[in-house]
């Protein structure tokens, strides 16, 4: 699904890189949450796969057309926008060329929130704007989805809620899932895979081999995958 | 009073520009954009200096000059990706240093000072054409590119995931941005004009509403604001420009008076 050789990135175009020789190989069907510390290169590489930006060096293939992207609540800071729930999820069907005009509650259904149809987005909760986020991403038939720290901003419950859902969605439907991640446990918990960036390079590992190699003196953490 | 055809000429101009100008507003006020108005309205003098000048339909001059500022703004926001506010001092002092420049020559053939101000006596029979050609085309567009422009406006790089192109959009609205500001030259005047492309939708926001209906609203205002400007305008022989902006100035603040009255009723209810 995703392909990475070499992959360098740096936002002058020159040393140093933000990514620095990324080798990447995620196939269809995995849950692969990207973690690392602050300014690892997390985002930057979602930002890459997406093709928002263009690598500087090194090659990158992305074998799916039907991406989902469910972005960081803080970077979207356009809460006060006049925009309701419906409105934003039926123009969105609208550029997907998407003519079901019931899918738009059928995926607000989906994640619960369809009773919130006809609310503003600006006055929802943390959890309640990002359920709402994905239901946008899972519109359309895709087979790929894309978050960058889901569980910012979001109370505990909504998390639980957030990603039982996205764990259905990928051991259901088998869509492809790449997270961002900066809350550990939920990454070990739900991931079937985890890409670890430090000093923009990276190595790809199962939650358990990540878990004794990093974390085994921080205690115990559940394995659900 | 309605018995004048230049009274005729002008509520017919004014109509459409009442509706055209918050339909590009909102986009412009949603992307934090509104003072690209101002600095295309002052393309605008430019274009209608040139007009003059070349001896063409100055607001015809105006739609073609303030175009090349809306596209030049748009191609230089990739050189200046992080100082987006510095592009339209750059355009800004191109065209005031253009208009400047004609106007102080001496050699136009007419006077450009009804534009400054705004003026109901000067719509041509060819200027209500040419304002309804522009309207029309304008609100067709924006029918056509309605989910693209939300979309560029709510969240940019959804839209871009979505197949939208985003650069090619953004061409074609600083056209429209330049059509409404043209059409509204003549009534408005370049001083005040993006103040009528800002203030209806201020004034909508404050109702806290969905899209649509906020861009309901903001037409609603623009033709209360315009309309009221030039009646009033005329009982009181001054400029309908200046005399639509105080009256917008008045709307904004009525609403955002009773938004507080509500409010304050509300919490005493709840008490």
């Amino acid at each position: 699904m995703i392909n990475a050789e070499d992959l360098r990135f740096s936002y002058t175009g020159a040393p140093p890189y933000v990514l620095n020789g990324i080798d990447l190989d995620i196939r269809n069907g995995e849950y692969v949450s990207i973690i690392g510390e602050n300014g690892s290169g997390k985002t930057t590489l979602m930002r890459l796969i997406l093709k928002f930006i263009k690598p500087t060096s090194g090659r990158l293939s992305v074998d799916s057309r039907r991406i989902g992207y469910v972005p960081q609540r803080s970077d979207f800071s356009n809460s006060d926008f006049p925009i309701t729930v419906f409105e934003a999820l039926n123009s969105y069907r609208k550029l997907l060329k998407l003519k079901d005009k019931n899918l738009v509650f059928e995926k607000l259904e989906q994640v619960g929130m369809l009773s919130y149809a006809n609310a503003l987005i600006g006055t929802l909760s943390g959890g309640q704007s990002q359920k709402i986020l994905i239901a946008r991403a899972i519109m359309g038939d895709q087979e790929l989805l894309i978050l960058d720290e889901p569980s910012t901003g979001v109370d505990m419950n909504s998390q639980q809620e957030i990603y039982g859902f996205l764990k259905k969605m990928n051991r259901e439907k088998g869509i492809t899932i790449l997270s961002v991640e900066h809350n550990l446990d939920a990454a070990i918990s739900n991931s079937t895979l985890i890409y670890h960036l430090m000093r923009g390079q990276g190595h790809l590992c199962t939650p358990k081999q990540y878990a004794k190699e990093f974390l085994s003196d921080k205690g115990s953490v559940s394995f659900n995958a | 009073m309605l018995n004048y055809s230049f009274m005729q000429n002008a509520i017919f101009v004014s109509l459409f520009i009442s509706i055209l100008c918050p339909c590009i507003g909102i986009f412009l006020v949603l992307r934090r954009s509104s003072m690209i108005g101002d600095t295309l309205s002052h393309a605008s003098l430019a274009g209608i200096a040139m007009g003059l000048l070349a001896n063409i339909n100055p607001i015809l001059g105006a739609f073609i000059f303030t175009s090349i500022c809306g596209a030049l703004i748009e191609f230089l926001r990739t050189y200046f990706k992080k100082y987006t506010d510095l592009i339209l001092t750059i355009v800004l002092s191109l065209c005031v240093g253009t208009a400047i420049t004609i106007i102080s020559s001496g050699k136009l053939r007419a006077n450009a000072d009804s534009f400054m101000f705004g003026s109901i006596l000067t719509v041509t029979r060819f200027d209500m054409l040419l304002v309804l050609f522009l309207s029309a085309v304008s609100v067709l567009t924006l029918i056509l590119l309605y989910h693209q422009l939300i979309y560029i406006s709510y969240d940019e790089d959804a839209a871009r995931l979505a197949g939208v192109r985003v650069k090619l959009i953004n061409y074609a609205f600083s056209i429209l941005v330049a059509s409404a500001i043209s059409a509204s030259i003549r009534i408005v005047g370049v001083l005040v004009l993006s103040s009528m492309i800002a203030l209806p939708v201020a004034t909508a926001l404050q109702l806290g509403k969905g899209f649509r209906t906020t861009m309901i609203f903001s037409i609603v205002f623009s033709v209360t604001d315009i309309m009221l400007g030039l009646f009033i305008s005329y009982y009181i022989n001054v400029a309908p420009g200046g005399f639509t902006a105080l009256i917008a100035v008045a709307v904004l603040v009525l609403v955002l008076i009773a938004k507080k009255a509500k409010s304050s009723f509300s919490v005493k209810t709840l008490s």
